[in-house]
């Protein structure tokens, strides 16, 4: 964070906090990608320093900038709910100040790396107790409902969650080039056997190990909001239980971490068979944005090693795809 | 015609190089992007040594469940989004396994780990 912005931040959040002294005496890039930069700052305040996370955007990227505002009133609504969320703090919309709306949390300690997450034993208490906590933090994000005025940018929740997926799904097949029969497989499959609209709730839609800050103790917080939207409860508990984001611990059905039972004992009232409608749609969502990322390489808008190579993630998604629908493996 | 070694020999030997040589070289920074090449050179080499029989094969049974025409794929996709080969029609197996067929032919150069037992095992 060059002087000049460091300095009108420092004003702004002087303002914001009601303390005239408060000072940032460290700031560090965090992650800082083509659209978002993640700083942790270090502010002094109120006789105490405190470790706060400021999230903002590219100033390049201003046509995206409701998303921080979006993101920051999520995080309310959590928090709220009884969520464990990083606790939002500020939200300055005023792009003028630091070239990008932004927003100030507390920084939370813990460990979400996916590949370290599934490998422990005493992550969140042990692997039982953890899956039940991941169980009771779905169930409080999904007693958030529709309608809220606060939560307006999320737009009319969908009549029916699960058929609104596959045209979602199938739209975005349609902006590609190349044809996929395996994943049209997949999705005429969930044309099939959809499950009965139930009433939407809101799903956090990347609930999953990685996401997920994690310590000895439990949960330190959900992470990564930007997909939140009004859904179906099921479909955040299939995408935490698909096999692709168990991180290669298969045997623990919830996400790699723990037990499937200890995790819809945790969320209470679960209808399996949804959930499992819900994980294959998990592989075909993966699929379809693995597709998305690979595109964005190959047109030349964003040449990326990584995203080149997440198209290569592609046939292992539709082998999984064509298992879980009962074909036969050769 | 070409010079041997031929390219995939050639990746694969410079694969070598790079993770057994550069690698723990490397700052801690560095390694994620290393792997990631390392990644790339045997995908790479992989598709280079892909029998090309094998996907003929493949794509000549699409032909066959789609008949005529000149992008068989294009029409199977579409014909199984519109219900075509849904259990109870008369090709409904055939369809299942030229779908199979196809994508374990696909990971043979992307996820060969996968063929072997379920996928997703290797946390690599």
């Amino acid at each position: 964070m060059d002087e000049q912005r460091r300095a009108a931040v420092e004003t702004w959040l002087r303002g914001a906090s009601g303390d005239p002294a408060l000072a940032i005496i460290g700031a560090v890039l965090l992650s800082g990608g083509a659209i978002q930069q993640n700083w942790a700052i270090d502010v002094e305040h109120r006789g105490s320093v405190e470790a706060w996370v400021l999230r903002t955007d590219n100033a390049a990227t201003l046509a995206v900038s409701l998303p921080r505002a979006a993101e920051y009133r999520l995080l309310q609504a959590a928090q709220a709910a009884g969520v464990t969320v990083p606790e939002p703090l500020f939200l300055c919309e005023d792009a003028t100040v630091a070239g990008a709306p932004f927003f100030v949390m507390r920084r939370v300690k813990g460990i979400a790396a996916g590949y370290r997450v599934v490998k422990s034993e005493l992550l969140g208490g042990g692997r039982v107790a953890l899956a039940e906590a991941l169980g009771q933090e779905l169930a409080r994000i999904h007693s958030i409902r529709p309608p809220r005025p606060d939560l307006a940018f999320l737009g009319d929740a969908p009549a029916d969650a699960a058929r609104a997926f596959i045209a979602a799904q199938r739209a975005a097949l349609d902006r590609q080039h190349a044809p996929r029969p395996a994943i049209e497989w997949g999705l005429r499959h969930l044309e099939r056997e959809a499950p009965a609209p139930v009433p939407a709730v809101l799903t956090h839609n990347d609930f999953r190990t990685g996401n997920l800050m994690l310590d000895e103790q439990g949960v330190t917080a959900v992470l990564d909001w930007e997909f939140a939207a009004w859904g179906d409860g099921h479909a955040d508990l299939g995408w935490l239980c698909a096999k692709c984001w168990r991180f290669g611990n298969l045997a623990q059905e919830a996400g790699g971490i723990g037990p499937r039972a200890a995790l819809y004992a945790g969320y209470g009232g679960v209808d399996d068979a949804s959930v499992r409608w819900w994980e294959l749609a998990a592989h075909i969502r993966w699929a379809v944005i693995a597709v998305d990322q690979a595109a964005r390489h190959i047109s030349g808008t964003e040449p990326n090693l990584e995203l080149a190579l997440t198209g290569h993630i592609v046939p292992e998604l539709e082998l999984e795809i064509l298992r879980m629908t009962g074909v036969p493996d050769a | 015609m070409h010079e041997q070694p031929d390219g995939a020999a050639l990746l694969e030997a410079a694969r070598g190089v790079l993770l057994e040589e550069l690698l723990p070289h490397l700052p801690e920074g560095l390694r994620f992007a290393a792997r990631m090449v390392a990644n790339a050179m045997a995908i790479a080499a992989r598709e280079a040594r892909q029998d090309g029989d094998q996907q003929a094969k493949c794509l000549a049974a699409v032909a066959a469940l789609t008949g005529p025409g000149d992008a068989p794929l294009a029409a199977f996709a579409k014909a199984i989004r519109a219900g075509g080969f849904d259990p109870g029609t008369p090709q409904h197996a055939a369809a299942a396994a030229a779908l199979m067929d196809l994508a374990r032919a696909r990971c043979t150069v992307s996820a060969p780990k996968a063929l072997a037992e379920s996928p997703f095992r290797a946390a690599e």
